[in-house]
Formats: structure tokens, sequence, C-alpha cells
């Protein structure tokens, strides 16, 4: 009993003690995405926060839309590092417009986006192949497994959005009549499993990817040039529809991807130091790209990338934060 | 005390290259057999190419009418041809035609291939006890371990598609039929084994006369599970890129789309129970003698 009752004020006075620690910028949850850069990037903000600006640092980890719903119906995660915003738009314009989540970063990495890409052999091996139409000209560099007399695109999983639109940009390049056929992929790990099985091997793949992710960057797959203007109207009212739905797609370049970091007002108002450092944070792809491929080819979770990163790249992270923060920081690690 | 709260576990760093080691060694293997494997299963590859071009290029009267007629010759019941073919009927009038003969063809390539592989298999280990002991441990592997698990190094080294596909319904859908052949020789009597013996019967003669004979209605039953097996397993390889029934399923599942997913899902069940009541009412049908002669 008497073990007890010490247990208990062991854990009160640990608490209060966090408390009093904290009391600088409070508690903070932080949204963390279940794949590598969402991991990073959530594991990097906490380990910053809670050494530069004396946070509680809490993590919660789920896929893009229960992070969004969360966000907008329970006002917790207080931030979101690396928010795919395209998946619901209406919902965030909407919390937005209601001065409840702002954007605290529009772009915390450049360059992200979808589209196809070629693998890194197909690119070195054939530099000829400069924009989609180029591609589209060579059916015989990307024989489809099933038909090596056809070029194989391999489009995206069953039921993802980008199925849809991968599919109507097939027809829209006339790209059946050109000699080539869709490959299914039917899962993101099969979609990954053949990325992974062309690469390892020094073959040529093209198809579906998007960037950044541990695939794109381990395997330097590069992004085809779409070579055509862009319409939205079209685009959201064609090309992302079923088949069916979508009578004459035209040629047009792969939707923006919208990837920012998102928090409540609330806590930009609670900690205002801790918010202007996500403001300041921008990655560039190469350096992005740089600890992608160190958590994979380490197995390392996203924590100890981002450990990997603070004691190495100082000259980058000492310009986000404040010089107090900076110091902590540095005292810390 | 800590020993005995803490897990003497590899430590953090040992585990992780120990992990790397095996990932290593693997994509190494793949790199340098990865070729040749996918040379040897070439055939394979056509042989499923060629026959769904040839069910998908066969008029589908002629189709259903085959049907029937292989439920009429297996069964001799007019309810199952009846209904094998208005579910074939009603199948394509919904739109699932296409699917369901890449699905039936994959069925098919599956079946003869676990006939083929699970019968000599199974007679094996009915006439070894080693063989018995070394290989049901395998079959027990091959029904639990998740798919997923033996799926990343299929398609490692055959890519995505028709092939690796087929290896992962088969490693699912054989062990019924090696298990139930191996069942079945040892149930047979011994009192026959030793009247066959006491004709004079060489070790051939007994099993292809005596043996798989009365082990035939068992065996029956693996052919059956490994239909009914590999049917189900028709959804997971389609998560590698399998064309078939399993592809609308999965699109259904993540957009939520109830009917879509129902229909497929009904279409599936409708293959299977066609398939299921010929090939029990066959294995019935062989048997029957034992009505007449028997007790």
């Amino acid at each position: 009993m008497k073990q007890l009752i010490g247990a208990a004020l062991t854990a009160g006075a640990l608490l209060s003690g966090a408390q009093t620690f904290a009391a600088d910028c409070g508690k903070v949850v932080i949204g963390e995405m279940n794949w590598a850069s969402g991991e990073f990037l959530a594991r990097l903000d906490g380990l910053i926060m809670s050494e530069g600006y004396q946070c509680d640092v809490e993590y919660l980890t789920a896929g893009t839309m229960p992070q969004i719903t969360s966000m907008t119906e329970k006002g917790t995660p207080d931030i979101a590092s690396e928010l795919w915003a395209n998946a619901a738009v209406v919902v965030i314009d909407a919390a937005i417009a209601e001065n409840r989540l702002v954007k605290l970063n529009p772009g915390p990495i450049s360059g992200a986006g979808e589209g196809w890409m070629m693998s890194a052999a197909a690119a070195k091996a054939h530099p000829e192949l400069k924009t989609i139409d180029d591609v589209i000209a060579r059916p015989d560099l990307f024989p489809h497994p099933e038909d090596p007399s056809k070029g194989g695109l391999h489009t995206c999983p069953s039921g993802w959005g980008c199925q849809l639109a991968t599919n109507n940009l097939f027809r829209a390049f006339d790209m059946e009549a050109k000699g080539w056929r869709l490959v299914e992929t039917g899962s993101g790990a099969g979609l990954d499993g053949s990325i992974a099985k062309a690469s390892e091997r020094g073959e040529n793949w093209i198809g579906y990817y998007w960037a950044p992710t541990t695939f794109a960057s381990k395997y330097d797959l590069q992004l085809v040039d779409f070579n055509s203007g862009f319409d939205k109207e079209h685009w959201d009212n064609c090309i992302v529809l079923p088949v069916e739905d979508c009578d004459a797609p035209k040629r047009s370049r792969w939707t923006a991807s919208e990837v920012v970091s998102l928090a409540q007002t609330d806590f930009t108002k609670r900690a205002p130091e801790a918010a202007s450092y996500v403001e300041n944070r921008v990655f560039s792809p190469a350096l992005l790209k740089k600890y992608l491929v160190y958590m994979d080819s380490n197995q390392a979770s996203g924590e100890e990338a981002a450990v990997e990163f603070l004691l190495n790249e100082e000259s980058t992270w000492s310009k986000w934060v404040s010089k107090e923060a900076a110091e902590l920081i540095k005292k810390a690690l | 005390m800590d020993w005995l709260t803490e897990f003497p576990e590899l430590g953090r760093r040992d585990l992780r290259d120990f992990r790397k080691g095996i990932d290593q060694g693997f994509k190494e293997f793949t790199r340098s057999y990865g070729e040749n494997i996918e040379l040897f299963f070439e055939p394979l590859l056509h042989f499923l190419i060629w026959l769904e071009k040839l069910l998908l290029a066969t008029p589908w009267p002629l189709f259903i009418a085959i049907v029937a007629l292989v439920a009429w010759l297996a069964s001799r019941s007019i309810k199952i041809v009846v209904g094998s073919a208005i579910s074939l009927f009603l199948i394509g009038f919904l739109g699932m035609w296409e699917d369901t003969m890449s699905t039936v063809s994959i069925i098919i390539v599956c079946t003869l291939l676990c006939i083929g592989l699970g019968l000599p298999i199974g007679i094996l280990m009915s006439r070894s006890d080693r063989a018995q002991g070394i290989v049901t441990p395998i079959l027990d592997v091959m029904q639990t371990i998740p798919s997923f698990v033996y799926l990343i190094p299929v398609v490692m080294l055959l890519g995505i598609g028709k092939v690796p596909g087929l290896i992962s319904v088969i490693i699912y859908a054989i062990p019924p039929m090696i298990r139930l052949t191996n069942l079945g020789i040892r149930l047979v009597d011994k009192e026959v084994l030793e009247a066959a013996d006491a004709f004079g019967a060489s070790p051939w003669q007994k099993l292809t006369q005596v043996q798989i004979p009365l082990a035939l209605p068992n065996i029956f039953a693996g052919v059956n599970q490994t239909i009914m097996m590999s049917l189900a397993m028709v959804v997971i390889a389609s998560m590698i890129g399998v064309t078939g029934l399993g592809q609308p399923v999965l699109k259904a599942i993540s957009n939520q789309y109830l009917a879509m997913g129902l229909f497929n899902g009904l279409a599936i069940v409708a293959l299977a129970i066609i398939f299921d009541r010929i090939s029990q009412s066959y294995g019935k049908r062989l048997q029957s003698y034992r009505g007449g002669q028997g007790e």
C-alpha cells in the first residue's frame, strides 16, 4: 500500500514537474503521418519544439484523412507537419475561413508532387526522353510484362484517386493507339514492388508515383515532363472522374500538389515562437531526399533521422529557429 | 533483477544489421538469378495469357454451353446444369464477363497445377512417414503465413502480374490437395492391400489400381477445397496486379462502392458454387458404386 501511494506521489510530482518545465509553450500535439517523410518531419518538429522551445510534445499518428477530421472536429492535433491538402480542400478551406485553422507554412517541401515517373536506369540510358511525347514515341523501351510487343504504363492501384487521372491521361495522350497498355498494379505494395524489382535490376520502368517518398528518393525516379498546360476546370470536371464520366479527356499536366504545415489558430497564439519556426522550415528536395535515403538504408525511425539531421545540418536548421532556441538545441545534442 | 523483466533481446544495432543483411542477401539473389527465374516461368505466363485470350475469344453462348455440358457429364443433375447457366448469364448481364473469364483462366491453371504437384507429393507422404514428418509443417506454414509476407519476395523476383499472383494462389491452395491425397491413401483398408499382395500385385499396380481408386473420394474433396481456396485468394492476388474479379473488389473497397463490391463479390461466390457443385457431385458419383456393392 505504502508503495502504491509512493508511486502515485512520484507520478504526480513528475506530472507537475513536466507542467512547470513546459510552461513556456505548453502541451503540443503533433500530427505524425504514417509514411517516411511525414514521420521524419513530425519528429523533427517535435525535437525542436521540445528542446528549443520547451514544449511538452505528444505525437498522434494517423493517415491524412483522419488527421484532417480530427483537426477540424476535435481541435487536436495542434499541428500537422506534412499535410497533403488536396485530399480535403473544401474542409480545410472552410476551417481556415472560420479562423480555426491556419496554413502556417504553404510549402514545407519544395518540389513535392505526383505524376508519371521513370526509373533512373531509363533516364540515364535514354537522355533523349525529355518530355512525355518522347516517351510515348518509344513503347519498345518499356515492354509490358504480359505483352512485350506493347509498352506498359504502370497505373495507380485500384481505387486510388490517381488511378482515374492516370487512366484518363492515358486516353488523353492517345497512348493505346501508339502501342501502349496499362499495367495493373493492384495495391500500393504492388506498385512499390514493381519499382523495386525494375530498379534493382536496372530495368526500364514507367508509371505513376509521387515525391517526396522513400522509393522516389532511393531509386532516384525521374518525373516525366508532361509538356502541357493545365486547365483546372477540365482537370476537376473530367480527368479525375471515372472514365465513363470523362468523354473527351485533353492532355494536361498533373495538378499541383499542395503540401502544407497546417496548425490550429489557437496554437499560433499560445506558442508564437514555435509557430514562427514552422513558418521558416522549408526543405529543398535534395536535402529531404538525403534523409529519406538515410532512413531507408539504416531502417531508421523518423526520430533517429531527425536526430541525425540536427547533428549534421546545423547551418540549415539554425536559420529556422531563434538564437536562444538554437543554443538550447545544441546543448541538448 | 533486471534480467527477469528485461528480455535478453538482440541489441538494436545488431538487430538492424541482421535484418539488413537478410534484405541485402535477398536483393543480391534477385539481381543475379531474378532474370533466370523469370525465364523459367515464362512458358507458364504464355500459357496463362493464351488461355485467357482463348476464353475471351470464345463466344459467350458457347462458353455457357460448355460449362452446362461439363456440369451434366459430371453431375447428371439438371438442377446444377440450369443453375450454372443462369448464374453465368447473370454475371455477363451485369457487365462482369471479361473479369470473370480472367479469373476462370487463372483458377483453371491453378487447379491443374495444384493437382499435378499435389498428387505426387501426397502419394509420397502416404508412403513414407519421414516425408510426412517433413512436409506437414511446411504445409502448416503455407496455410497460415500472412500472404503479404511472401508476396514481397515473389514480387521482387518476378515483378507484378499473373505469374507471381498464380504462385501466391498456389501456395495457399495446394495444402488441402496434398493433405487429403495423403489421408485418402492412408485410409485404404489394410486387408484390401493384403488381398492385392496375395494376388501378386506390384507396388505400382497396387498404387494405381487399388489405393488411388479407393482414395478418390478423398482426393476429390481435396480438389474441391483447392478450387475453393484459390477463388478465395483471387482478391489478394489482384493486389499484385492480377486482372480479374479481384480488381473491382479492391476498387470498391477503397471507394466504398457498395453495389460494385457486392456484384463482383457475388460473382466470385457464383463461380465458387458452380465449381464446387460440379466437382463434388462428380466425386460423389465416383463412389456411388459403393452403395451398391458395399456393406
